[in-house]
């Protein structure tokens, strides 16, 4: 319950930031960090994958109509609900029985912070590319991943820090 | 069938992740064009309430920078009425002595409105206002504020509408050069919030840094003459026909916050005309 209660708190807060605070970032014409992927990355490692997908679509969906970007966020957040399990089993082993929740702790750091870089990594490819997918030209699309994907790895990192175990 | 059922029991989350997945691309594909539904637009009311809310507590922030705009247009204003004054004069010296007629060009009155979500540091930059179908707007309306153009609006809730700025490579603007009527679009190349292109300048055309760049009339958004910028770079490459012209908004797109939308009294009247020569 307490659980439930805190996933639901989480998803609100982290949808609000991102809208009212992160979407007004204006540095250097291209960093707008998108972290309330945060909310997948920290679901326990066996939630239940379909409700999990469920959600990612509502997620994103909501971070679409804020920022006039139908289907964008929608796609790239169902994806990474999506690969978020394949990935956890390809950097750490968690005990048979355990659900922990992800975090510097269960995962250790390096596990940890490869996980996050990789499923950040994927959202913002995916999604930048389909920001541009019918208009000019690709050469900027790189930097706006690779700048934006850095900005937001660090701060998802550093709110993950902040979690006592 | 027993076959088919185990089948989609086992595969049910790739089912359920590619169903999903289509119904995300799907609503890029069907979104892609100039017209986004209502809905998945920030002109969706309550994500327009919720904008306006967070609006009320920024717009404080600009409160300086959009006085000293106001004080500029206001002596505008003021010289202008100054102007229609003389006219006014002019026109009962000629009812008094004889013949001369002035016909009142009453084709334009403006819309105000104010900006409550905006961005510049996207690719898709979109502009959301407070004015909708119940105050009289539609889409494909001009937007300018007192420092030039702005955008076109494009949907339109009946509260509140979304304008496309020119800083969206979704839009190109007719415009021209102010002091020899040279026509060519200008459009956005999604770098510099700052600067925007100006196209299809041939070869020929005499012109130097520093000239304006206007509205040519040419569109039913936008009366002729409005600024849109200030030649700020060109060059032309030996094997070119056109001229390669950066050009700088005078709009500061980051602090936006007032906005006037202008109403055409024959749009309707010259769209239908121009659509049934089509």
């Amino acid at each position: 319950m307490i659980l439930f209660l805190q996933n639901i708190l989480r998803f609100i807060i982290l949808i609000l930031v991102q809208i009212f605070v992160l979407n007004n970032i204006r540095l250097l014409g291209y960093i707008n960090p998108y972290i309330y992927i945060l909310f997948i990355f920290a679901l326990p490692v066996k939630f239940s994958r379909p409700l999990s997908l469920l959600l990612a679509f509502i997620l994103g969906l909501i971070i679409d109509m804020f920022s006039n970007t139908p289907g964008m966020h929608t796609f790239a957040t169902v994806l990474i609900a999506f690969l978020r399990n394949p990935v956890i089993n390809l950097y750490t082993s968690i005990e048979e029985g355990a659900n922990p929740e992800p975090s510097f702790y269960t995962f250790g750091v390096a596990g940890f912070v490869k996980y996050i870089i990789t499923l950040v990594l994927i959202h913002h490819t995916a999604f930048f590319i389909l920001e541009i997918f019918s208009f000019i030209g690709f050469g900027y699309t790189l930097i706006r991943i690779i700048l934006n994907s850095l900005v937001s790895i660090i701060i998802i990192l550093g709110i993950s820090l902040l979690k006592k175990k | 069938m027993g076959k088919l059922f185990a089948f989609i029991v086992r595969y049910s989350i790739v089912l359920l992740f590619l169903l999903l997945e289509i119904i995300a691309f799907s609503m890029v594909v069907k979104n892609n064009g100039y017209q986004q539904s209502v809905f998945f637009s920030s002109s969706n009311s309550i994500m327009a309430s919720m904008y306006s809310i967070s609006n009320s507590v920024i717009e404080y922030f600009y409160l300086k920078s959009t006085n000293d705009g106001l004080a500029v247009e206001n002596i505008e204003l003021k010289n202008q009425i100054i102007k229609l004054q003389n006219q006014i004069d002019v026109y009962n010296h000629s009812k008094k002595y004889g013949s001369v007629k002035i016909n009142p060009d009453q084709e334009i009155n403006f819309i105000y409105a104010k900006v409550i979500n905006n961005s510049t540091n996207k690719l898709l930059n979109y502009i959301t206002i407070n004015k909708g179908k119940r105050d009289g707007l539609y889409p494909d309306m001009g937007v300018i504020n007192e420092d030039g153009v702005v955008g076109i609006v494009s949907n339109v809730s009946e509260k509140f509408s979304v304008v496309i700025p020119i800083i969206n490579p979704k839009i190109q603007i007719n415009s021209k050069f102010a002091h020899n009527n040279y026509s060519g679009p200008v459009q956005w190349d999604g770098h510099d919030y700052r600067y925007a292109k100006l196209n299809d300048i041939a070869r020929h055309v005499k012109f130097t840094d520093g000239d304006s760049v206007v509205t040519s009339g040419y569109s039913k958004s936008f009366p002729e003459g409005l600024l849109i910028g200030i030649v700020n770079k060109h060059n032309i490459k030996e094997s070119d026909a056109y001229y390669d012209i950066r050009v700088k908004l005078c709009v500061n797109y980051r602090t936006l916050t007032h906005v006037q939308v202008i109403n055409y009294s024959n749009f309707s009247e010259q769209q239908n005309l121009e659509k049934s020569v089509e």
